[in-house]
Protein backbone atom coordinates (compact mmCIF):
# COMPACT_ATOMS: atom_id res chain seq x y z
CA UNK A 1 0.00 0.00 0.00
CA UNK A 2 1.40 3.31 -0.98
CA UNK A 3 1.25 6.85 1.15
CA UNK A 4 1.43 9.68 -0.10
CA UNK A 5 2.59 12.29 2.12
CA UNK A 6 1.00 15.68 1.59
CA UNK A 7 2.59 18.98 2.56
CA UNK A 8 0.83 22.22 2.93
CA UNK A 9 2.28 25.11 3.63
CA UNK A 10 1.56 26.97 6.87
CA UNK A 11 -0.74 30.07 5.71
CA UNK A 12 1.13 31.97 8.46
CA UNK A 13 4.24 31.26 6.95
CA UNK A 14 2.80 32.44 3.36
CA UNK A 15 1.82 35.60 5.00
CA UNK A 16 4.79 36.15 6.95
CA UNK A 17 6.90 36.25 3.19
CA UNK A 18 4.02 38.86 2.33
CA UNK A 19 4.79 40.88 4.83
CA UNK A 20 8.47 40.52 4.47
CA UNK A 21 8.20 41.43 0.68
CA UNK A 22 6.06 44.59 1.40
CA UNK A 23 8.24 45.98 3.46
CA UNK A 24 11.44 45.08 1.66
CA UNK A 25 10.74 46.26 -1.76
CA UNK A 26 9.20 49.50 -0.41
CA UNK A 27 12.40 50.06 1.66
CA UNK A 28 14.11 49.19 -1.40
CA UNK A 29 12.01 52.02 -3.81
CA UNK A 30 12.29 54.82 -0.88
CA UNK A 31 15.82 54.10 -1.07
CA UNK A 32 16.34 54.38 -4.61
CA UNK A 33 14.07 57.75 -5.01
CA UNK A 34 15.91 59.09 -1.46
CA UNK A 35 19.10 58.51 -3.21
CA UNK A 36 19.15 60.99 -5.82
CA UNK A 37 17.00 63.46 -3.97
CA UNK A 38 19.22 63.51 -0.59
CA UNK A 39 22.41 64.04 -3.10
CA UNK A 40 20.74 66.85 -4.53
CA UNK A 41 19.68 68.45 -1.82
CA UNK A 42 23.32 68.31 -0.34
CA UNK A 43 24.34 69.93 -3.48
CA UNK A 44 21.96 72.98 -2.82
CA UNK A 45 22.48 73.16 0.78
CA UNK A 46 26.51 73.75 -0.39
CA UNK A 47 25.45 76.55 -1.86
CA UNK A 48 22.88 78.04 0.34
CA UNK A 49 22.50 76.52 3.68
CA UNK A 50 19.25 78.00 4.18
CA UNK A 51 18.11 75.78 2.06
CA UNK A 52 18.45 73.10 4.57
CA UNK A 53 14.51 73.02 5.85
CA UNK A 54 13.63 72.65 2.26
CA UNK A 55 15.79 69.96 1.58
CA UNK A 56 15.04 67.70 4.46
CA UNK A 57 11.37 68.00 3.65
CA UNK A 58 12.00 67.00 0.41
CA UNK A 59 14.47 64.14 1.12
CA UNK A 60 11.98 62.04 3.36
CA UNK A 61 9.17 62.60 1.04
CA UNK A 62 9.97 59.54 -0.45
CA UNK A 63 9.45 57.74 2.89
CA UNK A 64 5.63 57.69 2.75
CA UNK A 65 6.60 54.61 0.52
CA UNK A 66 7.96 52.17 2.99
CA UNK A 67 5.06 53.39 5.39
CA UNK A 68 2.55 52.42 2.98
CA UNK A 69 4.83 49.28 3.27
CA UNK A 70 5.39 48.45 6.52
CA UNK A 71 1.32 49.59 7.18
CA UNK A 72 0.24 46.73 4.63
CA UNK A 73 2.66 44.72 6.39
CA UNK A 74 0.74 45.06 9.48
CA UNK A 75 -2.45 44.91 8.03
CA UNK A 76 -1.31 41.26 6.45
CA UNK A 77 -0.28 39.73 10.32
CA UNK B 1 13.54 57.77 -16.12
CA UNK B 2 17.14 58.08 -15.21
CA UNK B 3 17.56 54.58 -14.88
CA UNK B 4 16.45 53.80 -18.51
CA UNK B 5 19.06 56.46 -19.47
CA UNK B 6 21.63 55.08 -17.71
CA UNK B 7 20.67 52.35 -19.47
CA UNK B 8 20.46 53.60 -22.40
CA UNK B 9 23.45 55.40 -22.05
CA UNK B 10 25.59 52.06 -20.61
CA UNK B 11 24.41 50.22 -24.10
CA UNK B 12 25.91 52.51 -26.18
CA UNK B 13 29.01 51.61 -27.80
CA UNK B 14 30.29 54.59 -28.32
CA UNK B 15 29.81 55.76 -24.86
CA UNK B 16 32.56 57.85 -23.24
CA UNK B 17 30.93 57.34 -19.88
CA UNK B 18 33.45 57.65 -17.15
CA UNK B 19 31.76 55.82 -14.51
CA UNK B 20 29.65 57.21 -11.67
CA UNK B 21 27.51 60.08 -12.71
CA UNK B 22 26.30 62.73 -9.52
CA UNK B 23 23.65 64.68 -11.98
CA UNK B 24 21.58 64.98 -9.05
CA UNK B 25 24.09 66.97 -6.85
CA UNK B 26 26.03 68.96 -9.38
CA UNK B 27 22.53 70.03 -11.26
CA UNK B 28 20.90 70.93 -7.62
CA UNK B 29 24.38 72.91 -6.97
CA UNK B 30 24.76 74.48 -10.26
CA UNK B 31 20.68 75.37 -9.79
CA UNK B 32 21.26 76.82 -6.47
CA UNK B 33 24.48 79.03 -8.23
CA UNK B 34 21.99 79.94 -11.14
CA UNK B 35 19.92 81.98 -8.15
CA UNK B 36 23.27 83.94 -7.17
CA UNK B 37 23.81 85.37 -10.70
CA UNK B 38 22.65 89.02 -10.86
CA UNK B 39 18.98 89.44 -11.94
CA UNK B 40 18.46 91.39 -15.05
CA UNK B 41 16.59 94.63 -13.06
CA UNK B 42 20.33 95.07 -11.82
CA UNK B 43 21.76 96.11 -15.37
CA UNK B 44 19.45 98.90 -15.72
CA UNK B 45 20.26 100.48 -11.83
CA UNK B 46 24.21 99.53 -12.84
CA UNK B 47 24.18 102.11 -16.05
CA UNK B 48 22.88 104.60 -13.57
CA UNK B 49 25.91 104.87 -11.53
CA UNK B 50 29.00 105.82 -11.41
CA UNK B 51 32.23 104.09 -11.90
CA UNK B 52 33.20 104.39 -8.36
CA UNK B 53 29.58 102.93 -7.11
CA UNK B 54 29.74 100.14 -9.76
CA UNK B 55 33.41 99.17 -8.44
CA UNK B 56 31.67 99.11 -4.68
CA UNK B 57 29.04 97.26 -5.56
CA UNK B 58 30.93 94.69 -7.23
CA UNK B 59 33.26 94.81 -4.50
CA UNK B 60 30.27 93.67 -2.00
CA UNK B 61 28.58 91.08 -4.39
CA UNK B 62 30.08 87.49 -5.40
CA UNK B 63 33.51 88.84 -6.80
CA UNK B 64 34.26 90.11 -3.01
CA UNK B 65 37.19 87.57 -2.72
CA UNK B 66 38.65 87.93 -5.99
CA UNK B 67 38.64 91.78 -5.83
CA UNK B 68 40.01 91.17 -2.27
CA UNK B 69 42.85 89.03 -3.64
CA UNK B 70 43.72 91.20 -6.82
CA UNK B 71 43.62 94.50 -4.95
CA UNK B 72 47.46 94.03 -4.21
CA UNK B 73 48.12 93.85 -8.00
CA UNK B 74 45.70 96.43 -9.92
CA UNK B 75 43.72 98.77 -9.41
CA UNK B 76 40.50 100.40 -10.87
CA UNK B 77 38.77 98.99 -13.96
CA UNK B 78 41.75 96.67 -14.49
CA UNK B 79 41.11 95.70 -11.12
CA UNK B 80 37.25 94.88 -11.87
CA UNK B 81 38.18 93.09 -15.19
CA UNK B 82 40.71 90.36 -13.77
CA UNK B 83 38.76 90.40 -10.59
CA UNK B 84 35.56 89.16 -13.16
CA UNK B 85 38.46 87.14 -14.98
CA UNK B 86 39.17 85.45 -11.96
CA UNK B 87 35.96 84.81 -10.80
CA UNK B 88 35.05 82.88 -14.16
CA UNK B 89 38.04 81.07 -14.02
CA UNK B 90 37.60 80.08 -10.43
CA UNK B 91 33.48 79.28 -10.85
CA UNK B 92 34.30 77.16 -14.36
CA UNK B 93 37.07 75.14 -12.03
CA UNK B 94 34.54 74.94 -9.29
CA UNK B 95 32.14 72.96 -12.03
CA UNK B 96 35.06 70.26 -12.67
CA UNK B 97 36.06 70.13 -9.15
CA UNK B 98 32.03 69.07 -7.83
CA UNK B 99 31.22 67.07 -10.42
CA UNK B 100 32.23 63.45 -11.47
CA UNK B 101 32.65 61.17 -14.01
CA UNK B 102 30.14 61.49 -17.41
CA UNK B 103 29.12 65.14 -15.79
CA UNK B 104 32.95 66.32 -15.18
CA UNK B 105 34.25 64.41 -18.90
CA UNK B 106 31.28 66.64 -20.66
CA UNK B 107 32.17 69.73 -18.28
CA UNK B 108 35.64 69.15 -19.33
CA UNK B 109 35.46 68.86 -23.44
CA UNK B 110 33.52 72.31 -22.98
CA UNK B 111 36.01 73.65 -21.26
CA UNK B 112 38.67 73.03 -23.40
CA UNK B 113 37.02 76.26 -24.95
CA UNK B 114 39.21 77.80 -22.58
CA UNK B 115 42.73 75.79 -22.26
CA UNK B 116 42.46 76.43 -26.34
CA UNK B 117 41.99 80.50 -26.02
CA UNK B 118 44.92 80.33 -23.34
CA UNK B 119 46.81 78.50 -26.26
CA UNK B 120 45.77 80.87 -28.90
CA UNK B 121 46.46 83.90 -26.91
CA UNK B 122 50.02 82.42 -25.42
CA UNK B 123 51.27 81.69 -29.26
CA UNK B 124 49.85 85.00 -30.12
CA UNK B 125 51.66 86.73 -27.39
CA UNK B 126 54.56 85.04 -28.37
CA UNK B 127 53.67 85.99 -32.10
CA UNK B 128 54.05 90.17 -31.31
CA UNK B 129 57.02 89.64 -28.43
CA UNK B 130 54.32 90.36 -25.36
CA UNK B 131 56.23 90.05 -22.01
CA UNK B 132 54.86 87.58 -19.75
CA UNK B 133 53.06 89.54 -17.61
CA UNK B 134 51.27 90.78 -20.90
CA UNK B 135 50.37 87.81 -21.74
CA UNK B 136 49.68 86.27 -17.95
CA UNK B 137 46.88 89.14 -18.19
CA UNK B 138 44.87 88.31 -20.67
CA UNK B 139 45.12 84.92 -19.52
CA UNK B 140 41.57 82.87 -17.91
CA UNK B 141 42.40 79.47 -16.53
CA UNK B 142 38.96 77.83 -16.55
CA UNK B 143 40.16 74.59 -18.40
CA UNK B 144 41.64 71.93 -17.59
CA UNK B 145 45.31 73.64 -17.92
CA UNK B 146 45.84 75.01 -14.45
CA UNK B 147 46.81 78.45 -14.19
CA UNK B 148 50.93 77.15 -12.72
CA UNK B 149 50.46 75.13 -16.06
CA UNK B 150 49.45 78.37 -18.47
CA UNK B 151 51.98 80.51 -16.88
CA UNK B 152 55.19 78.44 -17.36
CA UNK B 153 54.26 78.06 -20.67
CA UNK B 154 54.02 82.16 -20.84
CA UNK B 155 57.56 82.46 -19.45
CA UNK B 156 58.87 80.46 -21.79
CA UNK B 157 61.21 82.48 -24.36
CA UNK B 158 59.68 81.17 -27.79
CA UNK B 159 56.87 79.32 -29.27
CA UNK B 160 58.95 76.70 -29.82
CA UNK B 161 59.57 75.43 -26.69
CA UNK B 162 56.04 76.40 -25.99
CA UNK B 163 54.86 74.29 -28.48
CA UNK B 164 57.36 71.19 -27.35
CA UNK B 165 56.00 71.70 -23.90
CA UNK B 166 52.22 70.67 -25.41
CA UNK B 167 53.89 67.93 -26.90
CA UNK B 168 51.84 65.38 -24.73
CA UNK B 169 48.69 67.14 -25.11
CA UNK B 170 46.00 66.34 -27.96
CA UNK B 171 46.68 69.74 -29.31
CA UNK B 172 50.35 69.06 -30.30
CA UNK B 173 49.17 67.57 -33.94
CA UNK B 174 47.79 70.95 -34.83
CA UNK B 175 50.26 72.89 -32.50
CA UNK B 176 53.56 71.41 -34.43
CA UNK B 177 52.60 72.70 -37.94
CA UNK B 178 52.98 76.09 -36.77
CA UNK B 179 56.09 77.53 -38.52
CA UNK B 180 55.43 81.14 -36.82
CA UNK B 181 53.61 82.55 -39.63
CA UNK B 182 50.43 80.77 -39.78
CA UNK B 183 48.58 81.79 -36.95
CA UNK B 184 45.19 82.32 -37.95
CA UNK B 185 45.36 78.94 -39.77
CA UNK B 186 46.51 77.22 -36.95
CA UNK B 187 43.93 78.65 -34.20
CA UNK B 188 40.73 78.00 -36.70
CA UNK B 189 41.95 74.49 -36.82
CA UNK B 190 42.14 74.61 -33.26
CA UNK B 191 38.64 75.91 -32.83
CA UNK B 192 37.82 73.06 -35.25
CA UNK B 193 39.13 70.72 -33.12
CA UNK B 194 37.32 72.04 -30.01
CA UNK B 195 33.91 71.37 -31.71
CA UNK B 196 34.99 68.05 -33.24
CA UNK B 197 35.72 66.53 -29.50
CA UNK B 198 32.81 67.98 -28.27
CA UNK B 199 30.59 66.10 -30.69
CA UNK B 200 32.69 63.13 -30.92
CA UNK B 201 32.34 63.32 -26.71
CA UNK B 202 28.37 63.87 -26.92
CA UNK B 203 27.79 61.52 -30.61
CA UNK B 204 26.75 57.96 -30.29
CA UNK B 205 24.47 58.21 -27.18
CA UNK B 206 21.28 57.64 -27.74
CA UNK B 207 19.92 59.29 -24.58
CA UNK B 208 17.66 62.46 -24.98
CA UNK B 209 19.74 64.46 -22.68
CA UNK B 210 22.75 64.31 -24.82
CA UNK B 211 20.97 64.71 -27.81
CA UNK B 212 19.45 67.89 -26.52
CA UNK B 213 22.91 68.95 -25.27
CA UNK B 214 24.16 68.36 -29.37
CA UNK B 215 21.39 70.70 -30.58
CA UNK B 216 22.76 73.15 -27.79
CA UNK B 217 25.90 73.27 -29.02
CA UNK B 218 24.59 72.93 -32.85
CA UNK B 219 22.50 76.41 -32.55
CA UNK B 220 25.39 77.60 -30.92
CA UNK B 221 27.79 76.75 -34.54
CA UNK B 222 24.88 78.25 -36.06
CA UNK B 223 24.98 81.45 -34.78
CA UNK B 224 28.68 81.59 -34.39
CA UNK B 225 29.05 81.25 -38.00
CA UNK B 226 25.95 83.50 -38.68
CA UNK B 227 27.91 86.38 -36.89
CA UNK B 228 31.00 85.29 -38.92
CA UNK B 229 29.02 85.41 -42.10
CA UNK B 230 27.30 89.11 -41.31
CA UNK B 231 31.03 90.37 -40.26
CA UNK B 232 32.74 89.17 -43.37
CA UNK B 233 29.91 90.49 -45.54
CA UNK B 234 29.76 93.61 -44.01
CA UNK B 235 33.81 94.11 -44.78
CA UNK B 236 32.50 93.24 -47.88
CA UNK B 237 34.82 90.10 -48.50
CA UNK B 238 32.86 87.72 -51.12
CA UNK B 239 35.86 85.36 -51.38
CA UNK B 240 34.51 81.60 -51.10
CA UNK B 241 38.16 81.05 -49.46
CA UNK B 242 36.52 82.54 -46.58
CA UNK B 243 34.61 78.95 -46.14
CA UNK B 244 37.10 78.12 -43.69
CA UNK B 245 36.25 80.34 -41.06
CA UNK B 246 32.76 78.61 -41.02
CA UNK B 247 32.29 75.77 -38.49
CA UNK B 248 30.96 72.32 -39.49
CA UNK B 249 27.93 71.01 -37.80
CA UNK B 250 25.52 73.25 -37.63
CA UNK B 251 22.16 72.52 -36.34
CA UNK B 252 19.12 74.56 -39.04
CA UNK B 253 21.93 76.27 -40.69
CA UNK B 254 23.87 73.85 -43.80
CA UNK B 255 27.05 74.96 -44.81
CA UNK B 256 26.08 74.54 -48.28
CA UNK B 257 23.63 77.43 -47.89
CA UNK B 258 26.31 79.04 -46.46
CA UNK B 259 28.66 78.65 -49.40
CA UNK B 260 25.72 80.17 -51.66
CA UNK B 261 25.21 83.33 -49.88
CA UNK B 262 29.31 83.81 -49.44
CA UNK B 263 29.44 85.44 -52.97
CA UNK B 264 26.79 88.17 -52.37
CA UNK B 265 27.00 91.12 -51.59
CA UNK B 266 25.80 92.59 -48.16
CA UNK B 267 22.44 94.34 -49.86
CA UNK B 268 21.71 91.27 -51.53
CA UNK B 269 22.84 88.88 -48.64
CA UNK B 270 20.52 90.78 -46.73
CA UNK B 271 17.41 90.25 -49.01
CA UNK B 272 18.01 86.41 -48.99
CA UNK B 273 18.22 86.08 -45.51
CA UNK B 274 14.44 85.81 -45.31
CA UNK B 275 14.86 82.20 -45.93
CA UNK B 276 17.46 81.90 -42.87
CA UNK B 277 15.66 79.56 -39.60
CA UNK B 278 16.99 83.08 -37.60
CA UNK B 279 15.05 85.01 -39.53
CA UNK B 280 12.39 85.61 -36.90
CA UNK B 281 15.23 86.49 -34.28
CA UNK B 282 16.82 89.42 -36.40
CA UNK B 283 14.04 90.24 -38.53
CA UNK B 284 13.70 93.68 -37.33
CA UNK B 285 16.78 94.88 -36.76
CA UNK B 286 18.62 93.82 -39.94
CA UNK B 287 18.79 96.90 -42.77
CA UNK B 288 20.72 96.78 -46.01
CA UNK B 289 21.49 100.25 -45.06
CA UNK B 290 22.78 99.26 -41.54
CA UNK B 291 26.09 101.05 -39.72
CA UNK B 292 26.24 98.24 -37.04
CA UNK B 293 26.22 94.67 -36.72
CA UNK B 294 25.89 94.91 -32.79
CA UNK B 295 22.11 94.52 -32.84
CA UNK B 296 22.34 91.49 -34.84
CA UNK B 297 24.83 90.20 -32.39
CA UNK B 298 23.01 90.83 -29.36
CA UNK B 299 19.86 89.45 -30.74
CA UNK B 300 21.19 86.34 -31.57
CA UNK B 301 23.20 85.97 -28.20
CA UNK B 302 19.71 86.38 -26.66
CA UNK B 303 17.94 83.84 -28.73
CA UNK B 304 21.15 81.26 -27.52
CA UNK B 305 20.49 82.71 -24.08
CA UNK B 306 16.66 82.04 -24.05
CA UNK B 307 17.05 78.37 -25.82
CA UNK B 308 19.76 77.18 -23.49
CA UNK B 309 17.09 78.59 -20.27
CA UNK B 310 14.21 76.78 -22.08
CA UNK B 311 16.08 73.27 -22.91
CA UNK B 312 17.29 73.37 -19.20
CA UNK B 313 13.90 72.90 -18.06
CA UNK B 314 13.39 69.63 -20.45
CA UNK B 315 15.80 67.54 -19.07
CA UNK B 316 16.31 68.98 -15.29
CA UNK B 317 18.53 66.59 -14.13
CA UNK B 318 21.13 66.45 -17.61
CA UNK B 319 24.42 68.23 -18.65
CA UNK B 320 22.00 70.94 -20.04
CA UNK B 321 21.05 73.00 -16.93
CA UNK B 322 24.89 72.94 -16.35
CA UNK B 323 25.58 74.33 -19.43
CA UNK B 324 22.79 77.03 -19.50
CA UNK B 325 24.26 78.20 -16.18
CA UNK B 326 27.85 78.23 -17.88
CA UNK B 327 26.53 80.70 -20.61
CA UNK B 328 24.53 82.97 -17.73
CA UNK B 329 27.78 83.36 -16.23
CA UNK B 330 29.79 83.98 -19.14
CA UNK B 331 27.19 86.50 -20.25
CA UNK B 332 27.02 88.24 -16.70
CA UNK B 333 30.56 88.61 -17.07
CA UNK B 334 30.69 90.25 -20.06
CA UNK B 335 27.74 92.11 -19.51
CA UNK B 336 29.95 93.79 -16.19
CA UNK B 337 32.42 94.45 -18.02
CA UNK B 338 31.09 95.93 -21.04
CA UNK B 339 29.59 98.62 -18.59
CA UNK B 340 32.54 98.80 -16.76
CA UNK B 341 34.55 99.86 -19.89
CA UNK B 342 32.09 101.34 -21.18
CA UNK B 343 31.42 104.27 -18.40
CA UNK B 344 35.32 104.39 -18.21
CA UNK B 345 35.67 105.56 -21.93
CA UNK B 346 33.13 108.04 -21.34
CA UNK B 347 30.72 105.79 -23.62
CA UNK B 348 27.21 107.36 -24.03
CA UNK B 349 24.57 105.34 -21.89
CA UNK B 350 22.38 104.27 -25.06
CA UNK B 351 25.37 102.80 -26.80
CA UNK B 352 26.72 101.11 -23.49
CA UNK B 353 23.05 99.53 -23.18
CA UNK B 354 22.89 98.26 -27.45
CA UNK B 355 25.83 96.30 -26.11
CA UNK B 356 23.79 94.29 -23.18
CA UNK B 357 22.38 91.12 -23.68
CA UNK B 358 20.18 90.93 -21.08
Amino acid sequence: MVTEAVTTMDPAGLKAIGAGLAVGLTGIASALAEKDIGSAAIGAMAENESLFGKGLILTVIPETIVIFGLVVALLIR
Amino acid sequence: MQLLQKFKRGNSKKSHSKGHANYAYTTARVRAMKSKLLPKETYPRLMNMSIDEITRFIEESEYKEDVDELARQYEGVDLIEHALNRNLAETFTKLLNISDGDVNFLIGEKLKKYDIWNIKTILRGKYCNASTEEILDAIVAAGRLSYTCLSDLAAKATYEEVISELANTEYYPILKNYDGANLSEIENKLDKMYYTGLFAAVGGSKSKDRKLFEEFTRMGIDIKNLVTLFRLKKSGITDSESMDLMIEGGLKCKLKETERLMPLSFADFVSELENNPYWDVISDVVKPDMSSLIDIETRLKQHRLKSAASFSHVYPISIVPIMDYMLSKQNEISNLRIIIRGKAANLEDDVIKEQLVI
